[in-house]
């Protein structure tokens, strides 16, 4: 049994079946980063973790305890052992960025105002954002709101941290930056991370093992390298980055296709 | 056609009852979470000044206005019988019963039910709600509950100041305009009134605060749809709770007059 457990678990919305039959198993401190085209259920699958989402069929388990028959109060209490870290960084734009990493803690801990001061300026060292406590997230950069998203994700120090797409929208450069902070966290803080990314890169470095959903299905799950030399036809045009191939459920027209050769 | 006709009614029929479900079970969620904890005092304080104290203007306004308008029609009618005395009594009895608290009613529905349908509703679709579930924290005792303290509370109090503002509105109109004294305008608004008048107003003004509060949070919590869904949402709430207050209003009245 892992730290997370995804058993069968199958989510449709209406006549559309998002995931189906899926089964992975993450350990303790380990980084599971999974891939997919768009609209293979990756969030969808993340979502169900956190139990934002309720399965059709199967279950997700943290820690053993099944996220769809917990009563509101005990989910409360698994996802303060969770970090989640959303695509747009979801930040409360109400609130200053200082706010937004101590909610957590004045919610939950009792801390005196010093201890969530230090805290929150620990958060925010830790992924390079010390000095913008004052500032509104609209006053930030893409890559900026995922940092703080992230600091706000590690304040409650969660064992478990779930990344959905971090990287999306931003330029390599601030990529790359984004994926060396997940990997200082993953072994600063030693917590167990899923990580949602298309970049290829920061995936083959984060990961322990990496994961690829087709049409709502986990065709593989492997260590990087073993990944990497899986002869599936999907997981080769996956890595080469191919218009061609069985991956794209919604082919380009043969006119685009031709134009693109 | 005629199974068409009754298709369409039923499926009619069975989304109005969601509906009407989904609001009473958010509701209820609601009142449950009154006295969960952690209670959180600044965010309460600031409900209240977005309720209370920045609706402040707008219900003086609309009060002065309003009450001045019918002391006018009043003073008119009145005089074609030769009885402007009883001018100042109807229009005490008719602010105190009636103006204040669905005027004010009215105005909050529209500028503070639409701010809460469209706050809501923005933090719905980019997340934050989510981000609030992830951090452990019920939305709804987070987000729904302050803000029906706030309108339950400052509704009542902002009632009375329309009341308080009626009288003023009244007296520029009976007394300035219309040559009564002032000394009977000042005896003669209160004449007909009871203190179960007030009490009623003040009962009627506490469940159109509910109202609000409740249909614009929920407006916006069931937000969907990016940018225009957060566009409908103020104006579906401000319609809904309108409706609502004026229905609830003659049931009220209806209940409470007996």
């Amino acid at each position: 049994m892992g730290l997370i457990d995804v058993v069968n678990l199958s989510k449709a919305f209406g006549p559309k079946v998002v995931l189906s039959g899926v089964n992975l198993s993450v350990e303790e401190g380990e980084s599971l980063v999974v891939l997919g085209g768009s609209g293979t259920g990756k969030t969808v699958l993340l979502r169900n973790i956190m139990g934002l989402l309720t399965p059709d069929s199967g279950h997700v388990a943290v820690e053993g305890k099944i996220i769809s028959r917990l009563s509101r109060d005990e989910l409360f209490q698994v996802r303060q052992s969770i970090g989640m870290c959303f695509q747009m960084a979801a930040l409360f734009d109400s609130m200053t960025v200082f706010e937004n990493v101590a909610f957590g803690l004045r919610r939950h801990q009792k801390m005196t105002e010093g201890q969530v001061t230090a805290r929150v300026e620990e958060c925010l060292s830790l992924v390079g954002m010390r000095g913008t406590d004052k500032l509104k997230p609209a006053e930030l950069s893409g890559g900026m709101k995922r940092r703080v998203g992230f600091a706000r994700a590690i304040a409650l120090k969660p064992k478990i941290l779930l990344f959905d797409e971090p990287t999306t929208g931003l330029d390599p450069v601030m990529t790359d930056v984004i994926g060396k902070v997940i990997l200082d966290l993953k072994h600063e803080l030693g917590v167990t991370t899923i990580t949602i990314t298309h970049d290829l890169k920061s995936a083959f470095i984060i990961a322990d093992r990496i994961a690829l959903l087709f049409r709502g299905e986990c065709i593989a799950c492997q260590t990087p390298e073993v990944f990497r030399e899986n002869p599936h036809p999907v997981v080769q045009q996956f890595l080469r980055g191919d218009a061609d191939g069985p991956f794209l459920q919604d082919p380009p027209p043969p006119k685009h296709k031709e134009a693109l050769a | 056609m005629v199974l068409t006709f009754f298709d369409k009614a039923g499926s009619g029929v069975l989304r109005a009852m969601d509906t009407a479900g989904d609001f009473a079970v958010l509701s209820g969620r609601t009142f449950a979470a009154i006295f969960k904890r952690p209670f959180d005092g600044a965010n309460l304080l600031r409900q209240f000044q977005a309720v209370g104290i920045n609706s402040l203007p707008v219900v003086v306004l609309t009060s002065l206005a309003v009450s001045m308008v019918f002391a006018v029609q009043l003073a008119f009618g009145f005089k074609q019988f030769q009885a402007e005395g009883l001018a100042s009594q109807v229009e005490g009895l008719a602010v105190m019963r009636e103006l204040a608290p669905v005027i004010t009613g009215l105005m909050l529905a529209g500028r503070v039910g639409s701010a809460m349908a469209a706050e809501l509703g923005t933090m719905q679709v980019t997340e934050q709600i989510d981000a609030l579930e992830c951090l452990a924290t019920d939305p709804i005792h987070y987000l729904f509950v302050p803000r029906l303290i706030a309108s339950a509370v400052m509704l009542p109090i902002l009632t009375a100041v329309s009341v308080y503002v009626g009288f003023w509105g009244g007296y520029l109109i009976l007394v300035g305009v219309e040559g009564q004294s002032a000394y009977v305008y000042g005896n003669e608004f209160y004449k007909l009134l009871a203190f179960r008048d007030l009490r009623i107003a003040l009962y009627k003004a506490f469940v159109f605060g509910m109202i609000i509060a409740l249909v614009g949070c929920w407006k916006g919590y069931r937000t969907q749809g990016g940018a225009e869904g957060v566009g409908n949402a103020p104006t579906s709430s401000v319609v809904t709770s309108s409706l609502w207050i004026l229905i609830s209003d003659f049931f009220l009245t209806k209940l409470l007059l007996v």
